[in-house]
């Protein structure tokens, strides 16, 4: 759950919803329309998801805060 | 070749038609095209003043008419009367017969003649109304001031005549009181009595007393009500007043004076009776004239209430005929006049729908002469049609408020409908920003049908971009998640990867650094939680987003790129494919495609593990260019081999990008030019009409060929010689612009870091500075404190941060699809198709506003160009206001640089290498400052910004009325 492997998880979930997108997509006028918007919508949010949890896989620094007696409460 | 379908990809297949139309159903046929909207005509009568075209009498009938249905306007305003308007949605108007506009002449030509005399004779009566009132009440006033001079009369006598007064005396003190009123005249004394003015009392009393030397008795009183003025119904305060002189000249000459001053001198008999009878009969003719006066009122507010009826129908019949004929001006005739002959624009696609209706109006006239429809060959450049529907129609504005595409070039609304809202999602990633501006967005699109009737400007136009909203809004939810960001709070969905321990001796405030979990455990969506609030997430964040601002940069510029590949295609160019695509995209790619792939090869090591140390990119890249092959700590093994390569690929693309074009154009030239072609210079022979043909001899036009319009057309215009220093100048600015700008618009991508931690910050510091504070306190003060400061919380946060950064964002994201992305393939070089259609006429019309009920959106595939894009205009204008903050952009390089520059740069602390993070450390309170400062700077340059385009308004409205003029003006 939630390894470094995860991108390419991500990556096969992302490819199969743009070939699904392409096939789904409702046919007449704003057929392009729809494939385009689909698949450019699903690789963007893709891309944001993957540099973020790129960002954190091997973080070089580590988050440090001053703490009160009343955080280790509970 | 079948036709395409017409897509948004691209802007609709266009032909250029030629009509032949029976000269009787000319109008119809105009009609019934404009009913449809999907012709725009050209001009074949250029040469011809307007005053000189066919039907230049119709369109001055049409104008005496709609003067004449104006000034009944004007009437029903003036008696309070409302219109009844016309909502377009509801009611269709069937159109008209010859005979029905002329019925509807006719009766406004009565019914204007009707009115004006009722007006006249109302006005007439007023006037009466009003003299007979001043009367009414100079004989009051005067009768009183006589009844109490009279008691006098005896003192007045004695005083003035001594010598004789015994005498007059007793004859008087024997007669009785009725003789005794005619003593005025016995004392030759005489008097003027009138109304004036009550401003002009004062000068009118000086004058004459100045003129008579005081020989005068003035008495005046004022009217208590006010008297209305019949010609411009105002309430003028008015005087009564008598003067009494001596001798009849001086009488004479007061009465001049009064007149010049504008009184009204009235006849007031002295005598007491004739007086009352004079009041009576006063009174009766007033009442009369009120009578009749109310008659005539109402007789007239009943003719203006039947007009109101049916006035706004009128009028846009009348536009709509005088729009009919001014398209007719637009036509040609054979040389029998028997036929019309029209020529314009129309999509391929609609071609037998236009077709079909030819046909329908043509046998309902019964014609035996069919009407003829013909497609033309023609090299003119077509319009630019892009047809849209009520979800893209805002996306669509937004981009030809930029500009209008080329003929048939990708439509750059197409890949915006997404990058556009993303973008901005980027910069206003917040969960609860996001909701609050999705129900907004869904509130305005479940009722959009009411909605659409507001006309107050400012809601009209974000109920336009309401659709924009939703996936701007849609995005930003994702975002938000992603950021974890809930009004600056965060969420905690997934376990965390980082946990605090309990350092041993651990007292209060003491620092305490997490540790990563060592299974390999990473939180799997967003941001990991354990980074908010603490002291360094803002050297994390800034690091994380400022990589994320350059990858999607990189992402969305290549998307953007590979759309002039598509270009290429579609136009049959290949040398743009080899001389600008290809060797562009390489240069590109391994320069920042590299820097992309460094990033991410960056995050997927794991550094601590290695042992090695983590190399700042930025300095990288700059040592890339500055001392290739030179590494400083190496990312990669054979680094320096792949990077001078990379290098080297770069720059060799440059004189590829240079020459490759511009040469094979010429040999292509000059290859044309062995085989015997020549420039095609002179006039070829194309069934288009075109004015500016000055070879051509006047008058020559009807008899080329058969009879038709047939006029030789210079297309040297548009095959323009082939000149090798122009392509070439053209060719370098190209390559300049474009290797400069992979630099330049990679950072600017960086405003996408920036913009973003404004607006988390400011969301930070608004919920600290009200509800933080109000939470902190206890007691009936916090449970007051938590009221007042929840109201200020929610008010501030829709203000500040869902209006104006949410405006801000939008500005920025605007930006970056015009110029960063629309300059690596749009060309922007069409000119907008705009069909006479009575729909979009009626919907433009500033004259037809006050008779129609307001109307807002478009039905499924109206043209966009069937509406004023005012919104565009608006955001042109406030899009400049940004751009006219260069020092903004340049500040965010400047911030990147001077980060570089002091040893605490962003990429670098992320890096985080152990030598620099004490010196990190130390900078971090300076951050944040610097970052607050960003924050408010950013919020101070929206107000501006906002207030600007405020201010700004009457002028952009203004200009979005030359826009509004249509196809046929």
């Amino acid at each position: 759950m939630a390894q470094g492997y995860s991108v390419f998880i991500g990556l096969v979930v992302v490819v199969a919803l743009c070939i699904a997108s392409w096939f789904l997509s409702p046919k007449g006028e704003n057929q392009v329309l729809w494939r385009s918007s689909l698949i450019l919508s699903v690789v963007s949010c893709y891309l944001m998801w993957a540099i973020t949890f790129l960002a954190q896989l091997h973080p070089l620094i580590e988050p440090r805060k001053a703490l009160t007696e009343e955080f280790w409460k509970h | 070749m079948a036709p395409r379908q017409d897509s948004p990809f691209r802007s609709a297949d266009m032909s250029m038609v030629q009509l032949y139309v029976s000269n009787e159903i000319g109008r119809e046929v105009v009609t019934a095209l404009g009913e449809l909207g999907l012709c725009q005509f050209r001009d074949l009568n250029e040469d011809v003043s307007a005053f000189q075209r066919t039907f230049t009498q119709e369109i001055r009938r049409l104008d005496n008419v709609e003067r004449q249905l104006r000034y009944f306007y004007t009437q029903m305003e003036k008696a309070g009367i409302s219109l009844r308007k016309l909502d377009l949605d509801v009611e269709r108007l069937s159109t008209p017969s010859t005979s029905e506009i002329d019925e509807l002449s006719e009766r406004s030509q009565k019914l204007e003649q009707r009115i004006s005399a009722l007006n006249d004779s109302y006005e007439t009566l007023k006037k009466r109304e009003g003299d007979l009132t001043e009367w009414r009440w100079v004989l009051r006033e005067a009768g009183s001031f006589f009844d109490r001079a009279h008691g006098n009369v005896e003192e007045i006598r004695a005083s003035t005549d001594d010598d004789d007064a015994p005498l007059l005396s007793d004859v008087e003190h024997n007669h009785s009181a009725p003789d005794a009123e005619r003593s005025f005249s016995g004392m030759n004394i005489g008097f003027v009595a009138g109304v004036i003015n009550r401003d002009r009392i004062g000068a009118f009393e000086r004058i004459l007393w100045r003129t008579l030397r005081g020989n005068l008795y003035m008495n005046q009183s004022e009217i208590p009500e006010p008297l209305i003025d019949p010609t411009n119904n105002e309430a003028i305060n008015k005087n009564v007043f008598v003067i009494f002189a001596h001798g009849r000249e001086i009488l004479a000459k007061i009465r001049k004076i009064s007149e010049s001053m504008g009184a009204d001198v009235y006849n007031v008999d002295e005598n007491s009776d004739l007086r009352r009878d004079q009041i009576n009969e006063v009174n009766n003719r007033l009442q009369d004239v009120q009578n009749v006066l109310r008659n005539t009122q109402a007789t007239l507010e009943a003719e203006l209430n039947q007009i109101s009826q049916s006035l706004s129908a009128w009028m846009v019949l009348v536009t709509k005929e005088k729009a009919v004929y001014n398209t007719l001006n637009l036509f040609s005739y054979d040389r029998a006049r028997r036929t019309l002959i029209a020529e314009g624009w129309c999509p391929t696609n609609d071609l037998p729908l236009i077709r079909s209706t030819l046909q329908d109006v043509t046998n309902r006239a019964g014609l035996s002469v069919p009407s003829i429809i013909n497609e033309i060959r023609t090299n003119k450049k077509p319009p630019t049609y892009l047809k849209t529907n009520k979800f893209t129609e805002g996306f669509q504005t937004i981009v030809n408020a930029y500009g209008t595409a080329t003929y048939q070039e990708v439509n750059p609304a197409m890949p915006v409908i997404v990058t556009f809202p993303f973008l901005f999602a980027v910069m206003f990633g917040d969960f609860g920003h996001a909701v609050i501006m999705l129900a907004a967005a869904l509130a305005m699109i479940y009722w959009e049908r009411s909605l659409k009737k507001v006309t107050f400007e400012l809601f009209a136009m974000i109920f336009y971009g309401r659709y924009i909203a939703l996936v701007m809004a849609v995005f930003s939810i994702f975002t938000g998640l992603i950021y974890n960001d809930v009004f600056s709070k965060s969420m905690t969905v997934f376990p965390s990867a980082w946990e605090f321990k309990k350092p041993d001796g651990f007292k209060d405030g003491t620092t305490v650094t997490a540790t990563l979990n060592d299974h390999g455990y990473r939180y799997p969506f967003g941001l990991d939680w354990a980074w908010h609030g603490t002291d360094n997430d803002l050297l994390f964040s800034n690091s994380y987003k400022m990589k994320m601002s350059i990858i999607l940069g990189w992402a969305h510029m290549t998307y953007s790129l590979c759309f002039s590949y598509i270009n290429a295609r579609h136009f049959k160019k290949p040398i743009d494919i080899w001389g600008n695509f290809i060797p562009g995209m390489i240069f590109f790619q391994s320069i920042f495609g590299y820097l992309v792939i460094c990033i991410i090869y960056k995050w997927s090591v794991d550094w601590q593990a290695k042992g090695a140390e983590p190399p700042g990119l930025l300095n990288m890249l700059i040592y890339m260019f500055l001392q290739p092959g030179f590494i400083d700590k190496p990312l990669y093994p054979g680094q320096s081999a792949v990077q001078k390569a990379l290098l080297l690929l770069a720059v060799i693309q440059v004189p590829i990008l240079l020459f490759l074009k511009p040469y094979y154009l010429r040999w292509e030239h000059n290859r044309a030019r062995g085989k015997g072609y020549r420039g095609i210079g002179e006039t070829a022979h194309v069934s288009a009409l075109d004015g500016d043909d000055e070879t051509r001899p006047n008058g020559n036009s009807l008899d080329e060929s058969d009879g038709v319009a047939m006029i030789s057309q210079n297309i040297d215009e548009e095959h323009e010689e082939f000149e090798f220093s122009e392509v070439m100048i053209h060719q370098v600015i190209h390559t300049i612009e474009f290797c400069l700008n992979c630099v330049s618009h990679t950072a600017s991508y960086l405003r996408l870091w920036a913009l973003s931690l404004a607006h988390q910050q400011l969301s930070v510091v608004l919920w600290n500075m009200t509800l933080g504070n109000a939470l902190a306190t206890t007691g009936p003060l916090g449970v007051i404190m938590i009221v007042i400061c929840f109201y200020m919380w929610f008010f501030l946060t829709i203000a500040i941060l869902v209006c104006m950064e949410g405006t801000s964002a939008m500005l920025h994201s605007l930006r970056l699809a015009w110029v960063e992305s629309f300059s690596k393939f749009a060309e922007f070089n069409g000119w907008p198709f705009q069909p006479f259609s009575f729909k979009s006429m009626l919907e433009e019309s500033e004259d037809l506003t006050e008779y129609l009920a307001p109307e807002r959106g478009c039905d499924l595939n109206c043209s966009l160009h069937d509406r004023p894009d005012s919104i565009g205009k608006h955001l042109v204008a406030a899009f400049h206001l940004e751009i006219l903050q260069p020092h903004r952009s340049h500040q965010l390089v400047h911030r990147d640089l001077d980060s570089r520059h002091g040893d605490a740069d962003l990429l670098d602390l992320a890096v985080g290498t152990v030598a620099d993070r004490d010196a990190a450390h130390d900078q971090v309170g300076c951050h944040e400052m610097r970052d607050l400062l960003v924050g408010l700077f950013d919020f101070l340059a929206s107000v501006v910004a906002v207030g600007l385009g405020v201010a700004h308004l009457g002028e952009l409205l203004d200009g979005a009325e030359g826009a509004l003029e249509g196809p046929f003006d």
